[in-house]
């Protein structure tokens, strides 16, 4: 691979996600503005408002001017990073954002790091160790699997929380240590489905490494038993493993509006869901184009990470790979 | 005996004068096991246990601080704003009024010393001398001018601006009076002084906070907290105010929690991150009852649960219709389920409580003739079969958005179909559901839908008023000049005896004509757990400042 290709590959890729990012743009736009409810009417709180207080609100969100000079009008702003103002919060939403986007990274940060650890870990226990070591990683990851996470997020706080006290039942804590204790809970709520999964495909990649002619030569070389599973079950393994990344970062994205809400956590999912209910449309747009943005983001990473993982993949054939 | 406010959950709007909002939470596991259980309590659906108390008892000591669930977070604190629950709760704490409403729900001097209307278009507020804000000037009459033009001003869009609509002029009559002067006699006008339409805060301070006022930094009001730490999506810190003009708070410090989860809300208050809270979910009222962590009170509310009617062309355009399903409804069946035990069946559509100061005769005339609120399924089904309306089909929205709504969406339904009318249920979002207070759009093809309604100030008017000719939360389009004649009739009555009786006609009138058929009374709840006590059990936790005469519940506690 040479680094003209792969600067080629990048920048074409990033051009891919910027017109993604677009596109994704108008249909988050228009769908706030096909949704049945005029900003106006919840702006003005339900009131029967004076002509003169319409026409205000009116002109100063802009509601009364045409689709595309609105689209236009909101996409210019936010290329410059303005956000806009939210109808509810009185407030800028680059404010909004800063205030609650820390705990939800963290939140997702720490529910990453337990996916990729335990979902690699029982993976590879069930695939290498096999017999009742692998029914029991069958059994527990389809009962993990099995749990939404705002099931898990009931039963959790149930039990840790107001049964045995150790853990604190909701918000995001103070400093960082106080937050990590806080966001054990929710994290480990967002993580089990994930780790569910991650181990089996962990798992079923290995084995069908594990099955391939190279371990079988390797082993036949004498090769030590552990180097057999580190250097070409595991490496072989890790493409489609990483391939999943995006999958499991789209997921954790989406779960946190429910185990945010579950355990009043504070963070952008949180927001998002009373930003829509509300129909707060400069909030729910900045959050969503910020959530795809972070999903293309991540895939774009995995993309580029792939044909260092392994050699064999050469730049964007990721889907031939498979 | 009385009555009682709504647990909300997602900010459904307050509406014109008063508001719905109505709300709880996803129905959780715990909330299963509660339903699940043997039905218990009395006949008319009250649960046994079920007792209004008139308030705590009075706190034993001061607390360095205490925290406090609130079921959402208030997306800005200026008072022109506060128009729901959230806001309303903590802002009472902080920013006060010219006039008072009291934990007994009656109207006392504010800000404000005196109140007076030398004639019928002239309101005379006299200020208290040597009132301190938070920003540490002293208040004025520009102060006061300055605050309620805030709500006037269209530019503004203030929630409370439709309280002003007959105000022609605020004015400084001298160093500490003000003087409202109206255009036609507005008797809700005085009573309104009382909640968030009546804050006077500092100009310089608003002035200064600019855009930013209300979102950050302080309040610049008078109140005994003044608003500290706030963090966003978390919680929001009060201080005592320690040059606070009225009784000092027993507690230094008050932390609200916005857990916007119901079950969250619960586990928080079971397991003590929270010390109490108002708006209790009636699928938790079981487990904190039993919890041993602390009290669940009840108290005097202003709200009613409701059928509210959107469209008089179809079949509940005829009275016979409407009556009928008001005959047929199980009202005990759905307080039981849909309000935990904790409310009353009633055929009146404003409260008992909101009544308190009507003496005897006027209550009779009110609530003498009502229709009673047992069943009577023969009657209601010779009534649907005289009105032609036998197999005719309606359409009732129903919403997750909260147990009350669902389960008596679904009560209508059973009522409907035991008397020969279909009724559909249509399922409807929870943030389109709060559209359809708001927006007629949003309630095309649909007949009626579960609401719940809370009074601002203590006066039937301010429910009945909604069915005048074109009123905002007028869905149907219930037009009666007799009626319309009465509304203006009892605006323009200063004199309150006199007023609640013209109100009593149109209570009466509005329970014959049943614009909307109500349902049952609901109660506020309060919980707090055992170290706390001294908070009022009534809804004037809207308005007063409930917070500052919560302290210990035992001696000798004090930091």
């Amino acid at each position: 691979m040479n680094l003209l290709d792969f600067l080629r590959f990048a920048a074409r890729r990033t051009t891919e996600m910027v017109l993604t990012l677009l596109v994704a743009s108008f249909v988050v736009f228009g769908a706030m503005y096909l949704a049945p409810g005029s900003p106006a009417s919840f702006l003005l709180s339900g009131r029967s408002a004076s002509p003169e207080a319409l026409a205000a609100v009116n002109a100063r969100y802009h509601l009364r001017d045409p689709f595309a000079e609105r689209y236009l009008h909101w996409l210019g702003d936010m290329v410059r990073g303005d956000f806009g103002r939210s109808l509810t919060y009185r407030t800028e939403v680059s404010r909004l954002l800063a205030d609650r986007l820390p705990t939800t990274l963290l939140l997702t940060v720490m529910a990453l790091v337990m996916v990729v650890a335990v979902g690699l870990v029982l993976g590879r226990i069930a695939a290498v160790r096999g017999g009742a070591t692998d029914t029991a990683v069958l059994l527990a990851t389809t009962l993990a699997v099995g749990t939404p996470s705002f099931v898990a997020a009931v039963l959790l706080q149930g039990l840790f929380s107001v049964r045995l006290g150790w853990f604190p039942s909701s918000g995001a804590g103070d400093g960082f240590l106080d937050q990590v204790w806080h966001l054990a809970l929710p994290s480990v709520a967002l993580a089990l489905y994930l780790i569910g999964m991650l181990a089996r495909v962990t798992r079923t990649a290995m084995l069908e490494a594990l099955d391939s002619e190279h371990v079988t030569v390797a082993r036949a070389r004498g090769v030590p038993e552990r180097l057999v599973i580190r250097r070409h079950v595991l490496r072989n393994a890790l493409g489609t493993v990483l391939t999943t990344g995006g999958l499991i970062v789209s997921t954790l994205l989406v779960c946190t509006i429910l185990v945010e809400t579950a355990f009043s956590v504070g963070g952008i999912g949180q927001l998002l869901e009373l930003a829509t209910t509300t129909k707060d449309f400069p909030t729910v747009q900045a959050v969503s184009l910020i959530v795809v943005g972070l999903f293309m983001a991540v895939n774009l990473l995995v993309d580029l990470a792939l044909p260092l993982v392994d050699p064999r993949i050469t730049l964007g054939t990721r889907g031939a790979a498979l | 005996m009385s009555t009682a406010p709504p647990p909300p959950r997602l900010p459904v709007r307050r509406s014109k004068r008063a508001v719905l909002a109505p709300l709880v939470a996803l129905v959780c596991v715990v909330a299963l096991a509660a339903c699940a259980g043997p039905p218990r309590g009395a006949a008319d659906g009250t649960d046994a246990s079920f007792v209004l108390s008139a308030g705590t008892a009075g706190a034993k000591g001061d607390v360095d601080s205490f925290s406090w669930a609130v079921y959402a977070e208030p997306p800005t604190l200026d008072y022109t704003m506060a128009f729901d629950y959230p806001q309303n709760t903590i802002l009472a704490n902080v920013c006060e009024s010219l006039m008072r409403w009291t934990p007994q729900l009656t109207l006392e001097p504010g800000l404000a010393r005196r109140a007076t209307n030398p004639d019928p278009l002239t309101w005379v507020y006299d200020l208290r001398p040597g009132v301190r804000f938070h920003d540490g000037r002293t208040m004025t009459a520009d102060d006061a001018v300055f605050s309620l033009d805030r709500q006037r001003d269209p530019k503004n869009a203030a929630a409370w601006a439709q309280n002003f609509e007959n105000v022609s002029a605020v004015r400084k009559t001298g160093p500490l009076q003000v003087t409202v002067t109206l255009k036609r006699p507005d008797s809700q006008f005085p009573q309104y002084m009382a909640t968030a339409a009546g804050v006077v805060a500092s100009r310089a301070g608003v002035t200064a906070a600019g855009p930013d006022y209300g979102t950050s930094g302080g309040l610049a009001c008078t109140g005994p907290f003044s608003l500290g730490t706030w963090r966003k999506g978390q919680s929001l810190e009060l201080r005592r105010f320690d040059g606070y003009w009225g009784t000092r708070a027993k507690a230094r410090k008050v932390v609200f929690r916005f857990l916007t989860d119901a079950s969250a809300r619960t586990n928080a208050l079971l397991r003590g991150e929270a010390d109490g809270g108002y708006l209790i979910p009636t699928e938790s009222y079981e487990r904190l009852r039993h919890s041993g962590a602390g009290t669940l009170y009840f108290g005097e509310g202003l709200s009613t649960v409701n059928l509210g009617i959107t469209d008089m062309k179809g079949p509940l355009g005829d009275v016979r219709v409407r009556r009928a399903l008001s005959l047929a409804l199980d009202r005990p069946g759905f307080v039981h389920a849909g309000l935990g035990g904790a409310g009353r069946p009633t055929s009146s559509l404003t409260t008992r409580a909101v009544w308190a100061g009507a003496p005897p005769g006027v209550r009779e005339a009110a609530f003498g003739q009502l229709p009673a609120t047992g069943r009577d399924i023969g009657r209601a089904k010779a009534l649907v079969k005289e009105a032609g309306a036998t197999g005719k089909t309606l359409t009732v929205a129903t919403s997750s958005i909260g147990q009350d709504v669902s389960l008596l969406a679904t009560a209508v339904q059973a009522a409907g179909t035991e008397i020969g009318l279909r009724v559909t249920l249509k399922s409807v979002a929870p943030n389109a559901f709060t559209a359809l207070f708001t927006d007629p759009a949003a309630r095309e093809g649909i007949d009626a839908f579960p609401l719940t309604y809370y009074d601002s100030i203590t006066d039937p008017l301010d429910f009945l008023t909604n069915f005048k000719t074109g009123a905002y939360l007028n869905f149907s389009g219930f037009s009666d000049k007799a009626y319309d004649a009465l509304t203006e009739r009892a605006t323009a009555t200063y004199d309150k005896e006199q007023r609640l009786g013209v109100e009593a006609r149109l209570q009466k009138y509005a329970a014959e004509q049943l614009p909307w058929i109500p349902v049952a009374e609901w109660p506020t709840a309060l919980f707090l757990n055992k170290r706390l006590t001294g908070a009022p059990t009534t809804i004037s936790y809207m308005y007063y400042p409930w917070a500052a005469g919560i302290g210990a519940a035992r001696p000798g506690t004090a930091p």
